[in-house]
């Protein structure tokens, strides 16, 4: 399988924060989904991998090409979380502005997004709600063949319904088997929905990068006592947590330690609990 | 390029209509007062406040950002910001030429001389401004580039003078103040060359956020 996207050993230092090493790839035809708290690094990936900020080091492929030259940005489409473009414009100023832009610009798509999300076209932006400035960024971005859509924290502060049709719009996209997705956000169960593979960074660190179905089918929480966490095999332990009345711990295959610990009570973990395990827990 | 230029005309638009009437408008009214082709002084200057309108939008809207992930190099984001600098100078130029060709020809006195000599100077004033303060709009945050944009005025005025008094210790100014304007207008030209490599310089490796 190739990949669409790939960041390698991507590092850029700030006095009170420092992206560590970032290494993850996004393989064609598949969603991913960058996890982590606020401030965890999401962002500054993206960014870095963007050209936005000046990386220390690393390497960003696009596509198979190295770097992003005007060739590649061609063919990617970037939403980023709030308001995408000047707010004076309407998005039929703005199919103007992005025809001069974008060489491989489709106008009648364009419109014909527009159209299904009951977008008025002549409307001034600056009048759209947060839901819909997100669906014509989108509209936007998949409107010059884009091959590859990376969308930083672009659900963020969306009603669950918008957010649902933002996700459906996603998984269209994705139908095609040469087309990708990075998508970061802190909304975890959005992703669950839609996601193939988890990247997971904390702390500017990738702590894990794994198949979604591999995290929620077989990841689990053992629930106990202080006498069944003594007992339990260190070696199995990826992260605990110490909670009021009982211990939590994050185990990578649930149906094995169920059969290893008959007793204790194994359950499976969301997205959003393997996130807060890895971030409040111990080791 | 083109496209990035549009957007920034659709934002300016507004500002352009006012800024438009307002020369017309000053252009016959400063007629009674003092020499109408003066205006050329004063109209590129006050006709480039768009950019720094456009430049503030971008901050705001975030388009700077957005802007960095589609076709278009920073060079070309940086030098587009310097045309549409000079297209409202020059739209601003022509304005002023509207009420000072009417009055012309309506007899009040405005001579080529006068027009060419006022010309020169408010587009060198334009031209040094802008040298200062469009970099300063990519180095600093938008408020302080906006104290910047207004002392940028004020300095470019000083340096007007200063480039004049050098002029003057090897070509009499008073006897030959056209070429003597000219000669700033060729310097200031130069300068706004070098302010435009100098910016794009500094926006190649500036941060994004």
């Amino acid at each position: 399988m190739t990949n669409a996207f790939t960041v390698s050993g991507l590092t850029k230092t700030y006095p009170d924060f420092v992206l560590d090493q970032v290494s993850f790839s996004v393989p064609s035809g598949s969603i991913v989904g960058l996890i982590g708290e606020n401030g965890a690094g999401k962002s500054t990936t993206i960014n870095a991998a963007l050209g936005l900020i000046q990386k220390e080091a690393g390497q960003v492929s696009v596509l198979g090409r190295e770097g992003l030259d005007g060739d590649t940005k061609e063919e990617i489409g970037v939403v980023f979380d709030g308001s995408n473009y000047p707010e004076i414009l309407s998005p039929r100023k703005l199919d103007g502005v992005m025809r001069n832009i974008y060489r491989s610009w489709d106008e009648t798509a364009y419109f014909r997004l527009l159209k299904q999300f009951s977008l008025p076209p002549d409307k001034p932006i600056k009048r759209f709600s947060k839901g819909m400035k997100m669906k014509l960024a989108i509209s936007a971005a998949l409107s010059h063949h884009s091959k590859l859509l990376i969308l930083d924290e672009a659900t963020s502060g969306l009603d669950p319904v918008i957010r649902d049709d933002i996700l459906d719009m996603l998984l269209d996209f994705v139908q095609e088997e040469d087309h990708s997705i990075l998508v970061s956000s802190h909304i975890t169960s959005d992703l669950e929905k839609i996601a193939d593979y988890i990247v997971f960074i904390h702390e500017g660190k990738v702590v894990f990068s794994k198949p979604k179905d591999e995290l929620v089918e077989q990841y689990g929480i053992i629930k106990c006592g202080a006498a069944q966490f003594d007992a339990l095999d260190k070696a199995d332990i990826i992260v605990y947590r110490k909670m009021d009345y009982e211990w939590q711990v994050l185990v990578a295959d649930r149906e094995k330690m169920q059969k290893k610990y008959p007793k204790a009570m194994v359950v499976p973990a969301t997205i959003d609990e393997i996130m807060l395990l890895y971030v409040k827990g111990e080791k | 390029m083109k496209g990035v230029l549009l957007k920034d005309l659709y934002i300016a638009k507004s500002n352009i209509l006012v800024t438009v009437v307002s020369l017309v408008v000053l252009g016959f009214g400063l007629s009674f007062l003092l020499e109408t082709s003066a205006l050329l002084v004063l109209a590129p200057v006050a006709s480039t406040t768009a950019v720094f309108i456009s430049i503030t939008s971008d901050a705001a809207s975030k388009w700077n950002k957005n802007v960095i992930t589609m076709p278009v190099s920073r060079g070309q984001i940086i030098g587009e910001k310097f045309v549409f600098y000079i297209l409202l100078a020059v739209l601003g130029l022509v304005t002023a030429l509207i009420p000072c060709l009417i009055l012309g020809a309506l007899g009040v006195d405005v001579t080529l001389h006068s027009l060419c000599l006022y010309g020169s100077i408010g587009i060198s004033a334009t031209l040094l401004a802008g040298g200062i303060s469009l970099p300063c709009a990519y180095l600093f945050d938008p408020e302080k580039s906006q104290i910047v944009f207004m002392m940028s005025f004020m300095a470019s005025t000083g340096i007007i003078v200063g480039i004049v008094l050098l002029t003057n210790l090897f070509l009499p100014v008073k006897e030959n103040i056209l070429l003597a304007f000219n000669i700033v207008l060729a310097i200031s030209a130069l300068w706004f060359f070098i302010s435009y490599r100098v910016a794009v310089k500094v926006y190649q490796k500036r941060d994004i956020i």
